[in-house]
């Protein structure tokens, strides 16, 4: 049975623009969507900023109302029975805000005991129990306004764990935090999904992605452009061939131009420093460097190489694509 | 049992978590400098003009000050976590909104109960203001109803927070409001009529009139009618700004509004 399920998931928000005349704008942030996580499986929203996976995580936590579509978690419908799904999951996001500033990681966890029922004989057992996972002990009576960006960040995990929720929500969970902060908590996400928690993660790191995840939706421009198995995704991009062109100020109409080229499946342009560097993938056995470089009238080209695909390029050719 | 925690230690949590003044080097100037020089303030307007004794501006004043933690304080239980970012894992818990938002009253209305307790204090220590001993216990489950009532009014304040993106000009408003109209340093008398309604209506204005005949002498049952309706108006705006808040709540899963800034 699907722990989670969601059905054709929509939602719009409605903005406005402009000071004096102000027009209202409809932004189409999720447009259809339709997944399934099974019962203890770690499964990765895998997007660019923008995507659409914080407002699909936050439909399905009931913090926001689909605009059509339906999603259930553990049978329950988010919309018609929200108190029923609220209770039953938990929500950790990243980033260093969302905590009680002026109060310890102690009576930060205390409260939200409180607010999730957690019985008052078993609070003091389970917050000891959460703050030696996240490595807070210790620590855990300091204000949090003195804590690091890290040590927030287990703490927003130690809280979403309070009530022992069987599913788990971690919306970028990792965002902000140095190398070493994010592969221990990589480990802890690990650790937890062995324990036999349902959870969705979204990230747009490829590779947190492909280290943790046991399947993954990749999601653009708010719809799902692919989804299996790590493994399943890479297959589908190992074919090909990738060639780097390094240049000095490149304008929209030339990447318009390559992206004609017959045989490129996706251009895509990483700024460094004072050049970008234009990374276009091919299908396998195709040489186009010059055929590329013979469309770069105009650009300062500088230096040019080719290799094989790696899984990075994989999910960019795929968000390229939508 | 969960929503009793919920009310109890968790108001009482969330009040620590939210509110600067807990510190003594900002609860003295805010909730005891400020209402120290209003006092005076007005006492020595009307001095000066003639026109009331300090005891009538005593009592408004202490009364009406009862009323700020309130205001400000139920303003801030959402637009504190709005700015906190708190709101959300906040409205995503089960918890129940009615003891969840109720609780974090009461460390208000002791608040308030005790600016109140030092305005009187002062009054009767720098002012021309004398309190029979017979009239304290009356007089202080006047204020207690005042500060009840206002922070229902604060509460209403603190459900529009969901909806609007800063509520903070709103409480001002508020607390302003009830400064001018509620006849704390101007009598009800001098108000155009539609004024007038406005201040039966709000809270306050009848915890004050009682407040002023016990304080003159006049024993509970010579002012338990103003006591009742000030406890009804109180209950009024409580059971409104509840309903608001779950509508607004409600309304905000719809429209995305819950955690704009």
């Amino acid at each position: 049975m699907a722990v989670i399920e969601a059905s054709e998931l929509r939602r719009t928000y409605r903005t406005t623009t402009g000071t004096i005349r102000r027009r209202r704008v409809e932004v189409e942030a999720v447009r259809g969507i339709s997944f399934e996580v099974a019962e203890g499986e770690l499964f990765g929203l895998l997007g660019p900023n923008g995507a659409g996976k914080t407002t699909t995580i936050k439909m399905l936590i009931t913090l926001l109302v689909p605009t059509s579509g339906s999603a259930r978690v553990l049978g329950h419908d988010v919309v018609r029975e929200a108190g029923e799904v609220r209770r039953r999951v938990g929500y950790v996001f990243g980033g260093e805000r969302g905590v009680y500033e002026r109060l310890s990681a102690l009576d930060n966890l205390r409260y939200f005991a409180e607010l999730y029922g957690v019985p008052g004989r078993e609070q003091k057992t389970r917050i000891a129990e959460l703050l030696d996972l996240v490595g807070l002990t210790g620590r855990e009576k300091e204000r949090v306004e003195g804590y690091s960006r890290g040590m927030r960040q287990r703490l927003h995990i130690a809280r979403g764990l309070l009530h022992d929720p069987p599913v788990l929500f971690l919306d970028e969970p990792t965002i902000g935090l140095d190398p070493v902060g994010a592969r221990e908590l990589r480990a802890m996400i690990a650790t937890l999904a062995e324990s036999g928690k349902t959870i969705l993660l979204t990230t747009h790191y490829m590779f947190e992605a492909d280290s943790l995840c046991d399947r993954i939706a990749v999601i653009a421009k708010g719809k799902i452009v692919a989804e299996g198995t790590p493994q399943q995704l890479k297959g589908g991009v190992a074919e090909g061939w990738v060639v780097e062109i390094e240049v000095y100020g490149i304008e929209d109409v030339v990447l318009d131009r390559l992206r004609a080229v017959p045989g490129v499946r996706a251009v895509a342009v990483e700024e460094r420093d004072q050049a970008q560097l234009v990374v276009v993938q091919t299908d396998s056995g195709q040489e186009l460097t010059h055929a590329l470089l013979s469309r770069m009238d105009g650009a300062a080209v500088g230096r040019v190489s080719s290799r094989e695909p790696t899984l990075e390029d994989a999910y960019v050719a795929l968000v390229g694509e939508s | 049992m969960t929503h009793v925690r919920v009310f109890f230690i968790g108001g009482y949590i969330a009040y620590r978590a939210l509110f600067n003044w807990m510190h003594p080097s900002y609860y003295i100037p805010t909730m005891l400098g400020a209402p120290l020089f209003q006092i005076l303030f007005f006492a020595y307007i009307g001095r000066y003009t003639g026109l009331k004794d300090d005891a009538f501006f005593v009592v408004g004043n202490a009364v009406q000050l009862s009323a700020m933690a309130g205001v400000y304080g139920m303003a801030m239980t959402i637009g504190g976590e709005r700015w906190t970012q708190t709101l959300s894992p906040l409205l995503a818990t089960p918890a129940n909104r009615l003891a969840l938002f109720l609780g974090r009253s009461l460390p208000l209305i002791a608040n308030g109960m005790v600016t109140s307790v030092f305005a009187f204090g002062v009054g009767w220590w720098l002012l021309d203001f004398e309190l029979a001993a017979e009239s304290i216990p009356p007089l202080a489950a006047i204020v207690l109803v005042s500060a009840v009532a206002c922070t229902a009014f604060g509460l209403l304040v603190g459900a529009i927070g969901l909806r609007a993106r800063d509520v903070f000009f709103l409480a001002n408003l508020a607390v302003f409001s009830l400064l001018l109209m509620c006849g704390v340093n101007i009598p009800l008398d001098a108000f155009p009529g539609w004024m007038e309604a406005i201040s039966r209506a709000l809270p306050l204005t009848h915890g004050i009139e009682a407040a002023r005949e016990v304080a003159a002498g006049a024993g509970f049952a010579d002012v338990d009618h103003l006591f009742w309706t000030e406890l009804g108006i109180g209950v009024f705006y409580g059971a409104f700004a509840y309903a608001l808040f779950r509508f607004f709540e409600a309304d905000g899963r719809k429209r995305a509004t819950l955690e704009t800034m």
